[in-house]
């Protein structure tokens, strides 16, 4: 008997018009890892919290078929009780970390069930043990980094034992090797205890290597159920707005080549079928004949943003910024990356007067910024926040985005022309009158980015713009900030996300320890390995292909779909000649 | 402020640190009722020269003087009002008990303040609790009281965030009269409030899912045991306090230090 089965589930939550889920059925046996995907809103989440009961109990609301873990009927048995069957991970790990101590919060759900005191101080030893956190045990939780958090919410779960585990989102909160750090976990849970892994992810990159089943959700419905080659090379998946890992697409583009007998989903796969038919080259890394960026250099405009020696403590003298040194341009389209930590945000809050230096400089177009007030300077900065819910107050969308533009004082006739133009930019325009609490998680972020857009700053900041966002809703962002650098605007980013930058290719900033350890273009950054280890940032996977194949007389700074496309295809004509 | 930041729980492997936390209270207890059962400069000091040596136990020093230093407005405070109340009381006669007599009272909130910062300063919220458990309060109070201690932490970060990209939206906290003062801080408000809300419900299918109320014998990974050293500190607590009660009632009145000339 399979260890979980659905059949013929559907739900409808309280007050809702539509269900969440209609018709699921599923197998899933002991020992899978199994991936759910699909675009924001299509019932992963709902459909995790009907396999310990929350639904329908916690959430009451209406359920029909059947929910049956490891033998046991979901609608008869308490979420209590299923707990120790199945165990839940939600996606922020402040929300479910209950104790003051790492060692006391593990044992929470042991105390629940009323275990023996050794009992606890075995399973606490284990559980710390198999997660890495052995020597965080007496540490108290909130001093704990994002990564810490996330791998003891593990381990306070997998003490009770549970043949299931259940993870939401789990690795949004993290730089891209705290998420490699939290697969690997998962990976050995599914290893070596044999216990079943479900996962919810949209790093569909990072997740694909590790998982033996995808299963892809669509407006509450499943939609595909497979292996992650055949679920990703489907057409079907792509045209959903799963993200595709980039080797994969790239793969795929070269089909007509028909190296590939089935789909490689990792660089080391792909590398090894594609050396089988190229030749190495005696001459190493040629360049291209000729190469813009080369030839012209970067061109910049005058200096926007000059950062000269900035120094910042946060109080109780933790030093977050240690002589920074940074000048953006008008015009420029600059991504900050680093760690968790670098001093990234700290560094932009700097921008708009939050932050004051505690020693060095920063000027506003030529303008030493010392004694503007943050509401003169964010006239012109813009800065928008990495969770909408931390700025959405009003009660209908519209005055959301005109709150600023009343703050600003600017003419009543005015507000309404650029509340209007700023809906259409980000097409919201049909929630004009919706309270913005009752929109999705991706609507809210359109309609806070709206909200800054309006007074039409100059420049643009974004804090994680991507983070928690499908590849659709990415992809739109990436149009729009392309947009809006047509129209002469200043965009700079705070992002984790590798892949997002190598398609959109900005002039990267790399931070480390609260300062800036270099920076360049794209092509240039993503090829500087010492550098990016340094700063905890994976290279795209393209640029890791190329990396690899440095021997084959190929360049090594290709990070997009496209080049990498052109550059092989003509490489393999070449060596089929 | 700085006074209640001071009382912050400080980790640490003293004995005073690992002292029952239900003794320590007793303590605690017992500073205090010597501190105000006396008025005299001689007692109130022997009371401090007892807790110095206690403060560098548990060596923490520097919160404990941050603590007296936070104490230190109220304490010239109380000084100079009953300089001034007393001197014109006595119609204009400055003496040298006056000024002992004011020092007395301003030694005795020193005093307090000591003991109180060495209980706070010294004791987990974990071990508060357990207290609290011992003392058969419910559960559920239990829980919300280190829940709340918590999530202090977190909601201090998250109201800063809200600050700041509200800031960034032009608002102006310290704008305008009083009255728009306040409604300046509807937009920080309103965030805070929806978002604990759905904290709520987040800790709350968080605490279902770790089979919170499954049982009605829940355990706890720690407990509390008095050691030696314990009921050593017990008793000695509980002489001093006979000792300071029988001092009040049968002995005559502690000798003046300063005598009672006049001071110009």
């Amino acid at each position: 008997m399979a260890l979980i089965e659905v059949k013929d589930l559907s739900y409808t939550y309280p007050q809702a018009e539509q269900p969440a889920i209609k018709n699921i059925n599923l197998e899933i046996n002991q020992g899978e890892f199994i991936l759910l995907t699909g675009p924001s809103g299509c019932g992963k989440t709902t459909f995790c919290r009907t396999l310990n009961g929350l639904i329908p109990k916690f959430y009451n609301g209406e359920m029909t078929g059947k929910v049956i873990v490891n033998g046991l009927d979901t609608a008869d048995h308490s979420t209590m009780e299923l707990a120790q069957h199945v165990g839940l991970i939600f996606q922020n790990p402040d929300n479910q970390i209950f104790a003051l101590t790492v060692e006391k919060d593990i044992a929470f759900g042991l105390e629940n069930l009323g275990k023996s005191k050794p009992e606890m101080y075995k399973e606490i030893d284990w559980a710390a043990e198999v997660t890495g956190i052995q020597e965080l045990r007496h540490r108290a939780t909130h001093e704990l980094s994002g990564g810490q958090k996330q791998r003891l919410t593990i381990a306070s779960v997998l003490a009770m034992h549970p043949k299931i585990i259940v993870m939401d989102e789990p690795t949004s909160f993290l730089d891209p090797v705290g998420a490699e750090h939290i697969f690997d976990v998962l990976n050995q849970l599914n290893q070596e205890l044999g216990i079943t892994i479900i996962i919810i992810e949209h790093r569909i990159d990072i997740a694909a290597k590790y998982v033996d089943r995808i299963i892809v959700f669509d407006r509450g419905e499943v939609r595909s159920d497979g292996s992650p080659e055949e679920i990703l090379s489907n057409e079907d998946t792509r045209l959903l707005g799963v993200g595709i890992p980039r080797i994969l697409t790239l793969a795929k583009r070269l089909k007509d080549e028909a190296i590939f007998d089935n789909n490689p989903l990792t660089v080391d796969h792909f590398y090894d079928k594609i050396c089988t038919v190229i030749q190495p080259a005696s001459n190493k890394n040629i360049k291209p004949p000729f190469d813009l960026d080369e030839l012209s250099g970067e061109y910049h405009h005058k200096p926007l943003i000059e950062i000269s020696d900035l120094y910042f403590d946060y109080p109780g003298n933790v030093t977050a910024l240690q002589g920074v040194n940074l000048t953006i341009h008008e015009g420029d389209y600059v991504a900050i990356m680093g760690e968790n930590g670098a001093g990234k945000t700290t560094l932009v809050k700097h921008f708009n007067g939050l932050l004051r230096p505690k020693s060095g400089n920063i000027r506003f177009m030529g303008e030493d910024i010392k004694d503007k007030s943050v509401a003169q300077l964010a006239r012109k900065i813009g800065l928008v926040f990495q969770n909408p819910d931390d700025q959405l107050f009003e009660e209908t969308v519209e005055k959301e985005i005109s709150f600023a533009l009343h703050n600003f004082g600017i003419k009543e006739s005015l507000i309404e022309k650029r509340v209007n133009w700023a809906l259409n930019l980000l097409d919201i325009g049909k929630y004009r009158e919706k309270s913005p609490f009752a929109l999705s998680g991706g609507e809210r972020k359109r309609v806070a980015l709206a909200s800054v857009l309006a007074w039409d700053p100059d420049v643009l900041v974004l804090d994680e713009p991507t983070i928690g966002q499908d590849y659709g809703q990415k992809e739109r962002l990436r149009h729009f900030l392309m947009q809006l650098r047509t129209q002469g605007k200043t965009v700079v980013i705070v992002t984790h996300d590798v892949e997002f930058v190598a398609e959109s290719q900005p002039h990267i900033v790399l931070m480390a320890d609260g300062n800036v350890v270099t920076e360049g273009s794209t092509k240039q950054i993503m090829t500087t390995t010492e550098a990016l280890a340094r700063c905890s940032v994976a290279q795209p996977e393209i640029t890791r292909l190329f990396t690899r194949l440095a021997d084959y007389g190929l360049p090594n700074d290709v990070v997009d779909v496209d080049e990498a496309y052109d550059l092989l295809n003509r490489k393999i004509r070449e060596a089929r000649k | 402020m700085s006074l209640l930041e001071s009382l912050r729980f400080t980790r640490g492997d003293t004995v005073i640190h690992n002292l029952d936390p239900r003794v320590k209270f007793l303590m605690t207890l017992v500073f205090f009722s010597v501190s105000v059962m006396f008025m005299d400069i001689v007692p109130l000091l022997l009371v401090f020269v007892v807790q110095i040596p206690l403060v560098f136990l548990a060596k923490v020093t520097n919160e404990w003087f941050k603590s007296i230093k936070g104490a230190g407005f109220i304490a010239s405070f109380i000084f100079v009002t009953n300089m001034i109340s007393f001197y014109y009381f006595r119609s204009g006669a400055l003496t040298w008990d006056l000024v002992e007599y004011s020092l007395a009272l301003t030694m005795r909130f020193i005093v307090l303040v000591t003991s109180f910062s060495l209980f706070f300063i010294t004791t987990s919220p974990d071990k508060l609790s357990l207290a609290l458990e011992k003392a058969r309060i419910p559960y559920e109070f239990n829980f919300a009281f280190i829940t709340a201690i918590r999530f202090v932490p977190v909601l201090a970060d998250e109201a800063q965030t809200i600050m700041d990209a509200q800031r960034s939206r032009g608002l102006e906290l310290d704008k305008g009269n009083f009255l728009t003062r306040i409604k300046n801080y509807i937009p920080i408000l309103l965030p805070l409030i929806i978002n604990s809300i759905r904290r709520s419900l987040e800790l709350a299918e968080a605490m279902e899912s770790r089979a919170f109320g499954a049982t009605e014998n829940r355990t706890n990974l720690y407990e509390l045991k008095m050691n030696n050293i314990d009921v050593m500190v017990l008793v000695v607590s509980v002489i001093l306090l006979v000792l300071a009660v029988y001092a009040k009632l049968y002995l005559p009145p502690f000798p003046s230090l300063l005598g009672n000339g006049p001071v110009f």
